[in-house]
């Protein structure tokens, strides 16, 4: 087993540049997901990574060796792909099977294994049928079972649940986890879903063109993200982004919103960032739906806790929470409030803004600050 | 009088109602009839042209008919005289090592073509076009040219004489020996293109993905094709193996054009002793006898395919 370490990695086809210089670290067992919109250039990463394509410039180690060049087959990895990729021709044993015959190993190991990757993927029953005969549940184990059974080094997922209906991709995703919980093998994991990619992961690398925009754990992309864009990919619904002046001084700095025909001052925690530099200056103000609620007595009295009149625009309820759609500073603005307190569309109702977990973005170049 | 007006309207809507429903149903009756009306012509023709000639050639060949048919019915004799005779059997015997090394050789350089061709090269689309070219031509047509092109006095000998290699000689085409497989090169030339394209249609439609998968588990590309790809495109191989086997049992407009049969009887089918035994020697019996032991052949290959294709589509 060993740890996975991509140096700078370049990927260019003639002038189109896929990927522009890719930093990861990953550390021996860690599950890392690299999620991002299509086109971002994940998928070819874990391509370049599994040597299916060739580098343009950069490294990538696996433990201390230097396998940039070196042939997929031997990277000791093993891939599952969106399609599962299974061997039409071949019953699921055989599927299996195919990668240790080729390596040669004596017949009787083989069985053993296929017994024992059957046994932990609960696909004994279907050794013997052809991948046209299975579902997509099916077909998705057996192309693990596939990966498993050469006991790689390190796994790659390619979007490997996005052909799955709803609900069994929620437990697939479960298995998921509790198998790389079980093996401790170090996994990259493709996906677009930033849900999976939140339940999964001990870290998410936040792609888009080209370039990883953070590299973190799900709660440190969630609470602080580096810039708006890794602010709106990760959560659903999606972070509210509301354009505000900069007010105070000395340390005690707050920003403006409107609402209804009266402006409110919101307070802005010290520990979530210095506003010193932005004083009348505007800043885009970064804040989650679950921060916007109905009023909570409990919540009333903290101290970055202001009430907020707002007119209510639509509504959408989830069950557990309904979702009301309002208008801040002008800008279309998402509260999370619990259903019986909602209000109807058209009519008024207080909000609770908690600025506790709120992040302020520079209006120009849209990172942190 | 209102309620008897309307009491008469009700009558009339029920009235319109019925001469709606008969009108309905006669539209009915006539998209039920017309789409048989149209056919009918056709099946009649298909009827008659082709199973109704089917059975005539079969009762000819159990009848003693000679230039013209006549009705003495003599049970098998036709086949036992029909396999006693040597140019029959010679006919077997060309027919076995044509269709052998046709769909043997066809479906090799096929799949050859096909492969290379999958290998994202430049200009595919222009060399597809070329090899599936052949295929545009008519039997005749490559027959007549691979008679001159074969032709030790016109063709590739006197080329590689006027160029100075005055020992080379290949003269297949006149040698009763060889003749036969002057006939299996211009077969394969005219039909491998086409194997080609069917090859590379099945490859095309094989996921990429698969390809890599094997790649990870550490198959070479021989290793890939070979217990991979090659494989699973056994439905594509079939589809190939029926096309070529029927033009080849069928092959007759090829070897008249390119040898006549000749030299000699060197290069005699079934198909051409067929048509000679029933049309110029007036032996129409064992002609018509010839021409259902082929249909049997036809048949042999045909059902089994027909066979997994409805199968296939129950399922």
């Amino acid at each position: 087993m060993s740890g996975l370490s991509i140096q700078n990695v370049k990927k260019s086809f003639g002038q189109t540049h896929i990927l522009k210089g890719i930093d990861l670290e990953i550390p021996d067992g860690e599950f890392v997901i690299l999620v991002g919109p299509s086109g971002c250039g994940k998928s070819t990463l874990l391509n370049c990574i599994a040597g299916l394509e060739e580098v343009t410039e950069g490294r990538i180690l696996m433990g201390d060796i230097d396998m940039t060049y070196a042939a997929p087959k031997d990277r000791d990895i093993a891939m599952v792909f969106q399609s599962y990729a299974l061997y039409p021709n071949m019953n699921v044993r055989k599927n299996i099977a195919f990668g240790l015959e080729i390596r040669k190993m004596p017949k009787q190991e083989i069985e053993e294994i296929v017994d024992r990757v059957a046994k932990l993927l609960q696909i004994e029953n279907l050794l013997d049928r052809k991948p046209s005969q299975l579902s997509g549940g099916q077909r998705q184990r057996v192309a693990m079972g596939r990966s498993l059974a050469r006991q790689p080094s390190v796994f790659l997922f390619d979007e490997p649940l996005s052909n799955l209906d709803a609900k069994l991709r929620v437990e697939m995703r479960t298995e998921i986890k509790k198998l790389h919980q079980r093996l401790g093998t170090t996994i990259v994991y493709v996906t677009h879903d930033q849900i999976e990619a939140m339940t999964l992961a001990d870290r998410i690398a936040i792609m888009r063109g080209g370039e990883v925009q953070q590299f973190g754990t799900p709660q440190e992309v969630y609470d602080e993200p580096a810039n708006i864009f890794v602010a709106g990919f990760m959560g659903s619904p999606s972070m509210n982004f509301l354009r505000v002046e900069v007010g105070g001084a000395d340390g005690q700095y707050h920003v403006l919103v409107a609402s209804e025909g009266h402006t409110y001052k919101l307070p802005s925690p010290p520990t979530q960032a210095d506003l010193s530099a932005y004083v009348g200056k505007q800043v885009i103000l970064g804040i989650r739906p679950e921060q916007l609620t109905h009023v909570m007595p409990h919540l009333e009295s903290g101290p970055f806790v202001t009430k907020v009149a707002v007119k209510v625009e639509v509504t959408e309820p989830t069950g557990a929470d309904t979702l009301v759609l309002t208008r801040i500073n002008d800008e279309e603005c998402e509260c999370r409030v619990h259903p019986a307190e909602a209000g109807k569309p058209g009519e008024m109702m207080d909000i609770l803004f908690n600025m506790e977990k709120a992040v302020f973005f520079d209006s120009e170049t849209e990172a942190r600050i | 009088m209102t309620t008897h007006n309307a009491q008469a309207s009700v009558l009339n809507e029920n009235k319109l109602d019925g001469n709606r429903m008969s009108t309905s149903k006669r539209s009915k009756g006539i998209d039920y009839w017309l789409p048989k009306l149209v056919l009918s012509p056709t099946v009649a023709i298909t009827i008659v042209f082709i199973y109704g000639f089917i059975l005539w050639t079969t009762i000819l060949s159990f009848t003693k008919s000679r230039i013209l048919p006549q009705y003495e019915f003599v049970g098998f004799e036709q086949y036992v005289k029909l396999f006693l005779n040597d140019r029959w059997m010679g006919a077997l015997a060309n027919l076995a090592i044509f269709g052998i090394l046709f769909i043997g050789i066809c479906m090799v350089v096929g799949l050859v073509f096909a492969i290379l061709l999958d290998q994202n090269i430049r200009a595919e689309g222009a060399l597809r076009t070329i090899y599936l070219y052949p295929m545009a031509l008519s039997f005749i047509v490559t027959g007549t040219v691979w008679k001159w092109i074969m032709n030790p006095t016109v063709g590739i000998e006197k080329f590689m004489h006027d160029i100075g290699f005055s020992g080379f000689s290949f003269d297949w085409i006149v040698d009763p020996d060889m003749a036969i497989y002057t006939v299996v090169i211009a077969g394969i030339w005219q039909s491998s293109g086409f194997v080609m394209a069917i090859f590379l249609a099945g490859l095309r439609g094989i996921d990429t993905s698969i390809i890599k998968a094997a790649q990870l588990d550490g198959a070479s590309l021989f290793a890939v094709y070979t217990r991979v790809i090659i494989p699973s495109m056994r439905p594509v191989f079939f589809s190939a193996f029926i096309m070529l086997a029927h033009i080849a049992i069928k092959s007759f407009d090829l070897i008249m054009a390119l040898t006549g049969g000749g030299p000699g009887n060197a290069t005699d089918v079934p198909a051409i002793f067929m048509y000679q035994f029933s049309f110029t020697r007036g032996q129409l019996g064992i002609g018509a006898s010839s021409a259902v032991i082929m249909l049997m052949g036809v048949t042999a290959i045909l059902i089994p395919y027909l066979y997994s294709e409805l199968r296939g589509e129950k399922q």
